[in-house]
């Protein structure tokens, strides 16, 4: 293939990437990675070493209208992400000493499972505000936002003990897989933390781009970052970004989490492919 | 500039996001069009060689001062990598003016969480490449 094909095929898949990947707070690696490998016979390493730095470009691409609208909340994406950085350095370090293909399969697997509570509440709007006690209070992990009939949501989080637990997780993944596990970030939020779709979907946008920047150094020095495969996709995923977020705030609660149950079947499936070198 | 008012700092944060994006695609850009002049109707499988038993795995510059060299004659790929070491600074801005941002709020609890995050990150870039255990 001639590079002047390349650079354009992945241009164009990007811009796809970045939109969905602002919308459900994924970083467009489950896009990046199939098209790099199972499309054009690119080497695994640099897929990943592409798809990490996708993932900070989905992140800051789509921050920059998110912070403005005060979608992302920044309290709760802080706290949770001491367990995802931790968690990330932790996975990359034992990277080196585990069989990937029984990860993806567990990783699959755990996503495929998760399904089932998220189609239960599939048409959910807005889930009924838990009483703010405990750690979550201590933490004042709570917030509001605008929709966009100009009625404003409040909004308060519940049981961040386990939604910590769920980012450790979400971070050795990371690490050890070289993904943004944004899909577990948002499952975190979403069923443990009972948050609405779209506060978890713009703060797991915020987390992927610091916990990929965590092991992005790693990659990066290893030589997987490739400069001719990372130019069309950081330009495309910025530009898919832009678009994703007009379109997530136009967008309702319940369309964001049917887009993200859809992703997240699609992902799942992926990874237990790639488990079976496919 | 009232680093007091969180009002303000919201700002700041929106503003250095879109100058680190802006900036980076930019650099990139410049990269990928030189990229496609010098290259383009080469065949990828000479940039697509990974050498598993060294690092680094690629064929091309990873090293700063080698950056450095290569954009002094315009290499593309010298400029697409400094291009993106720019975006890969823009979670850590980001995360570092938030201390800012919550220290104008008043919010010690979260000066200290966001501490606690911008140094695990900077261990993550900075040290970790360093570690063998890491390198594998």
């Amino acid at each position: 293939m001639l590079a002047v094909e390349f650079i354009l095929i992945m241009f164009l898949a990007s811009i796809l990437a970045g939109a969905i990947g602002a919308i459900v707070g994924l970083g467009g690696g489950f896009v990046v990675i199939p098209v790099l490998t199972i499309g054009l016979g690119v080497d695994i390493h640099f897929a990943i070493g592409a798809s990490i730095v996708s993932i900070i470009a989905t992140s800051s691409g789509a921050a920059v209208t998110y912070v403005k609208d005060k979608l992302t909340n920044m309290r709760l994406g802080m706290f949770l992400e001491i367990a995802t950085t931790s968690g990330a350095i932790a996975g990359a370090a034992i990277s080196a000493y585990t069989n990937s293909m029984v990860l993806e399969i567990v990783f699959g697997a755990a996503l495929l499972i998760s399904l089932v509570p998220l189609v239960m509440k599939i048409g959910e709007d807005i889930p009924p505000i838990p009483e703010l006690r405990g750690l979550a209070k201590r933490l004042s992990l709570k917030g509001s936002y605008k929709e966009l009939d100009g009625s404003q949501i409040n909004y308060n989080a519940t049981r961040p003990g386990l939604g910590l637990v769920g980012m450790v997780a979400a971070g050795m993944i990371s690490g050890l897989l070289g993904i943004g596990s944004g899909s577990f970030k948002v499952l975190s939020m979403d069923l443990a933390m009972k948050l609405p779709m779209k506060v978890s979907s713009t703060t797991s946008n915020f987390m992927i781009g610091v916990t990929a920047a965590a092991s992005a150094g790693i990659y990066y020095a290893r030589g997987d970052v490739n400069p001719l495969i990372v130019a069309p996709v950081t330009l495309g995923i910025l530009i898919g970004a832009f678009i994703g977020t007009r379109i997530l705030l136009r967008t309702r609660n319940p369309v964001v989490r049917k887009l993200f149950a859809v992703v997240l079947a699609l992902t799942a499936i992926e990874m237990v492919l790639r488990a079976f070198g496919l | 500039m009232r680093l007091r008012d969180p009002e303000a700092m919201n700002d700041l944060v929106s503003y250095l996001l879109r100058s680190g994006v802006l900036l980076s695609s930019g650099i990139i850009t410049l990269g990928a069009v030189l990229a496609l002049a010098k290259y383009g109707s080469l065949s990828t499988s000479a940039f697509f060689v990974y050498l598993p038993n060294q690092i680094p795995h690629g064929t091309f510059n990873v090293s700063f001062s080698g950056i450095l060299s290569g954009l002094a004659i315009l290499d593309p790929f010298s400029i697409i990598e400094l291009g993106v070491v720019v975006l890969l600074a823009t979670p850590v801005a980001r995360v570092l003016l938030s201390v800012f941002l919550f220290a104008a709020e008043g919010d010690r609890l979260y000066v200290y969480v966001t501490i606690v995050v911008l140094a695990l990150l900077l261990f993550g870039i900075l040290v970790t490449p360093l570690i063998p255990l890491f390198n594998a």
